[in-house]
């Protein structure tokens, strides 16, 4: 007989990335407004096109409504009592990793992100981004022998200023959706990633995500561009400190595939996701988009998501190339009060355009769990393709999994095919893994590492190693 | 939208029911759906304004029910007709419900309306007559089979309601016809309450004309270890909406949906659905199949909620669609909504064209494409209609189908 309080115990970690690092920062005044604007465009010395950009995004974000339709509730967010603009000190320009502050380099080193190259003995690029701004890159030169620009997006908006024009904003558009548009007239920093073309970039890239200060959003902004045969695989991660109060998380990826090229982009997103009764924790609203431009090109998401008090993430494919891919591999635990709705869209416009879409929801304690997801075939789509599968695990009968599942068909040669299903722990496999010795947390962990198998193999190597510590981490109890 | 006029200014019906007050009422502040809300965001707005264009008829012009009766035995009802009927036989009962149980149940319905999602329901009720309501409570056992009678006149708008409480330990099989005229609208709500132990094989025939509409609505209650089998066909409507909402009060209950739509030319129909376990032990199987051709739209969405009280459900709902034209377009949203832990539950859906390989298949063995489609769409049919509880030689509704598409 499962003891329900057992099991409930066995989902119970503590968040061990809760620390905050005492470094000087410069911020600038709470509250949004068309000067708080200019000044973020002055500070990071932005070209006249971009301060357009995030002045019209505001214009628009001022007339839209936000939005209520997820199966979320959490309270009103005030947007004018967060600071837009939040950047460690730096005295002078950074030129190599050694100028960087000692502090700010051990906290990426408690975090388990070495950005010392030396110190690096697997082969991953790194972005380190943190609260508003990007500190350090890696690798930098072995990439750039390959022709490979991986950078923060202020200096690719320095350097690269015409990619950035012609790419910005075209897969998400500013006027997209409430916090899309927010994120366009604010964002601070983030990625830029672009793979010339016939090149495989030779390592994986990673960004790291850090927000420090309490009162600060982030707002940050992926760019990712695979010109023509190239391919990349790029990985992220996030944390934040324990607050009790909640930090709005608003990004926006881009991702821009064209002939041949494939983007895999993966994610561990492990904010801070408040205490037990729901104190504090990370409201993540995020806007991520591929778009698969040229013919055979593929894009695919692969996403574990166990932080955050709310999360609100729809990674999507636009199929627009013939022949093209979208795959969406997901893993969202939620425990204690934490809501997540979350999915995919696939929109099939292109011919013989194929997707598939992998997603495990688990949920404990209190918390909300929701698949929503579109698939749509249009008009010109024939001889496209869908496959779906959600698959949603409840631990303890106070957690909720809800499956919403949007399909539309507007092209007869085509196939979408969805299911979904529920499952708990099942009794009799417990019983099974401990009269063979086994115990019962290890059995837990082994059933819910088993369920999500699908996804984790979906992973890169070192994503799929900490993904399945990750969830052993929440699930066992103990810190190993 | 001349209804809406006159809903707003409360001067749709003299002599007012009580019920028909409370209705008004409720639809006077906002007498339409809200078009983004999730039971109506994909409804044709021209089409819905359409159905609310002609002008309420309470009064039936003759009818002729279309087809025969197949044996004396069958008892059959049109709704505004012969509502009177008391039949009391050695083995069963069937008498109306007086007034006083009518107003007591339905307002106890109209107590839990969300203006969304009952909005047809409000406004059947708010225009229904008295003329117009068939209340019906059926007692024993060897009942012989029922047939109802639903039905628009032209250029008008008819509202029809239908209340059925089915007591302990009895059997009954129903079938509902809701026919539609040319430039018709029709509004039939439908309210079943099975007690303990009593079971219910339902069918809807629902079918119109050119520029004929329909809003049909099915509320049905169900007390522990009752059963209910439905099996429903839509067709031939310019507009039309089923929504079904059955809530298994106390679990331990058994519910079976099989429902077709069938929409061609510029056609909307779209099916809804909740199923709502309010118990322990509730079982679900439902399947919905759509057809689509010319520039038709259809849809469906379905949800299953399974609150905490829910343990050991078993439920499950499938939605098979077939798209047949480029124009065509089809929505299905089969959605699940868990908190117990203990429960089965999964859902499905699909959406393709006729089987290519199966069709060469036939084709190579001498058989034409037209007859090959056939087959594939009368194997496609049959599993909805043979569920339909109606005399198959009597209605030929396969035949119809087939020969209409």
């Amino acid at each position: 007989m499962v003891n329900e309080n057992l099991v409930k115990d066995v989902v119970k970690e503590p968040y061990k990335y809760g620390f905050v690092t005492d470094i000087e920062t410069e911020k600038i005044e709470k509250g949004l407004n068309e000067d708080i604007i200019k000044l973020i465009s002055q500070k990071k010395e932005e070209p006249r096109f971009l301060l357009d950009f995030r002045l019209k995004a505001f214009k628009k974000w001022q007339k839209m409504k936000e939005p209520d339709w997820a199966a979320l509730g959490y309270k009103k967010i005030d947007y004018q009592d967060i600071i837009y603009y939040s950047a460690p000190k730096q005295k002078e320009k950074i030129s190599s990793l050694d100028e960087v502050d000692p502090k700010l380099l051990e906290t990426f080193d408690k975090l388990g992100i070495p950005l010392t190259e030396q110190k690096k003995l697997t082969n991953v690029a790194v972005d380190a981004v943190f609260d508003s701004v990007s500190i350090a890159t890696t690798f930098r030169e072995e990439l750039a022998e390959h022709g490979v620009i991986f950078c923060s997006i202020s200096e690719a908006v320095k350097n690269h200023a015409d990619l950035i024009e012609k790419y910005l904003g075209t897969v998400v558009p500013t006027s997209d959706n409430y916090f899309a548009a927010l994120n366009s007239a604010v964002f601070s920093d983030g990625s830029f990633v672009y793979i010339p073309k016939g090149v495989t970039c030779p390592m994986d890239l990673s960004s790291y995500f850090r927000i420090n200060s309490g009162d600060s959003g982030q707002f940050e902004r992926t760019l990712i561009i695979a010109e023509e045969s190239s391919s990349v695989s790029y990985l992220e991660g996030c944390t934040a400190p324990m607050f009790d109060t909640n930090t709005l998380h608003a990004a926006v990826v881009e991702l821009i595939a064209l002939d041949d090229a494939s983007i895999k982009y993966s994610t561990v997103q492990n904010w801070y996701a408040g205490d037990e009764e729901g104190v504090g924790g990370i409201f993540n609203f995020v806007t991520k988009r591929g778009k698969c431009l040229g013919k055979r090109s593929k894009i695919s998401w692969s996403q574990v998501e166990t932080g955050s008090a709310i999360t609100w993430k729809y990674p999507s494919c636009l199929l627009l190339g013939e022949e093209s891919v979208g795959e969406f591999y997901s893993v969202a635990l939620t425990n204690n009060l934490q809501q997540a709705d979350t999915g995919t869209k696939m929109i099939h416009i292109g011919p013989k355009t194929k997707s598939t879409i992998v997603s495990k929801g688990i949920s404990a304690g209190n918390s909300k769990n929701s698949y929503r997801g579109l698939v749509k075939m249009g008009t010109k789509a024939t001889g496209s393709r869908n496959y779906s599968q959600c698959d949603s695990m409840l631990i303890g009968d106070q957690a909720s999994a809800n499956t919403f599942p949007y399909i539309k068909s507007q092209q007869p040669n085509s196939e979408i095919e969805h299911e979904a299903s529920t499952c708990r722990i099942s009794e009799d496999q417990l019983f099974y893994l401990q009269s063979r010795g086994i115990e019962f947390e290890e059995a837990v962990s082994m059933m819910v590492s088993g369920f999500c198998r699908d996804v984790f193999n979906q992973l890169p190597m070192e994503f799929a190693a900490e993904a399945d510590k990750l969830l052993a981490l929440k699930l066992e109890g103990s810190v190993g | 939208m001349e209804i809406i006029e006159k809903i707003k200014t409360n001067k749709s019906i003299d002599n007012q029911t009580e019920i028909q007050k409370i209705c008004l009422d409720k639809l006077q502040s906002s007498p339409l759906p809200n078009p983004r809300s999730e039971q109506w965001r994909l409804s044709n707005k021209s089409k819905l304004s359409n159905f609310l264009d002609y002008s309420v008829n309470e009064n039936n012009s003759k009818f002729d029910i279309p087809y025969p009766k197949n044996s004396q035995s069958t008892i059959r009802l049109i709704i505004g007709e012969n509502c009177q009927i008391k039949l009391i036989e050695k083995n069963y009962s069937i008498r109306q419900l007086s007034e006083d149980e009518l107003q007591k149940y339905i307002k106890e319905q109209i107590s839990c309306f969300n203006q969304n999602e009952n909005w047809s329901d409000l406004l059947n009720l708010s225009l229904s007559c008295k003329n117009n309501i068939l209340g019906l409570k059926i007692n024993g056992s060897k009942i012989p089979p029922i047939e109802i009678f639903s039905y628009a006149s032209s250029n008008s708008l008819n509202a029809k309601t239908l209340i059925i409480f089915l007591e302990k330990n009895c059997n009954v099989e129903l079938l509902q016809v809701n026919l539609g005229k040319e430039n018709s609208s029709l509004s039939q709500s439908t309210f079943f309450c099975l007690e303990e132990n009593s079971s219910l094989n339902h069918g809807v025939v629902s079918y119109g004309v050119n520029k004929s509409n329909l809003l049909n609505s099915l509320n049905v209650i169900q007390q522990k270890n009752s059963e209910y089998n439905l099996g429903s066909l839509h067709f031939k409507f310019n507009y039309a909406r089923f929504e079904i909402r059955i809530k298994q009060s106390e679990g331990n209950a058994k519910t079976n949906i099989k429902g077709m739509q069938i929409t061609k030319k510029d056609e909307q129909i779209s099916t809804y659905t909740k199923i709502y376990f309010d118990g322990p032990n509730g079982f679900l199987d439902q399947i919905n199949k759509s057809l689509a051709d010319d520039k038709s739209h259809a849809i469906f969405e379905g949800s299953i909620i399974v609150p905490k009280i829910a343990q050991k459900t078993d439920a499950s709902q499938l939605s098979r669609n077939l798209l047949l034209s480029n124009r065509a377009q089809i929505d299905t949203k089969p959605q699940l909504e868990i908190i117990a832990d203990d429960v089965k539950c999964k859902h499905g859906a699909t959406i393709s064209q006729l089987n290519e390989e199966e069709l060469f298949y036939m084709r190579t063995r001498g058989i034409t494409l037209t007859e090959a489609s056939k087959l594939q769409l009368s194997s496609y049919f049959q599993e909805i209609i043979s569920f339909i509880p109606v005399s198959k030689d009597r209605w030929n509704l396969l035949d119809k189908l087939l020969n209409e598409n």
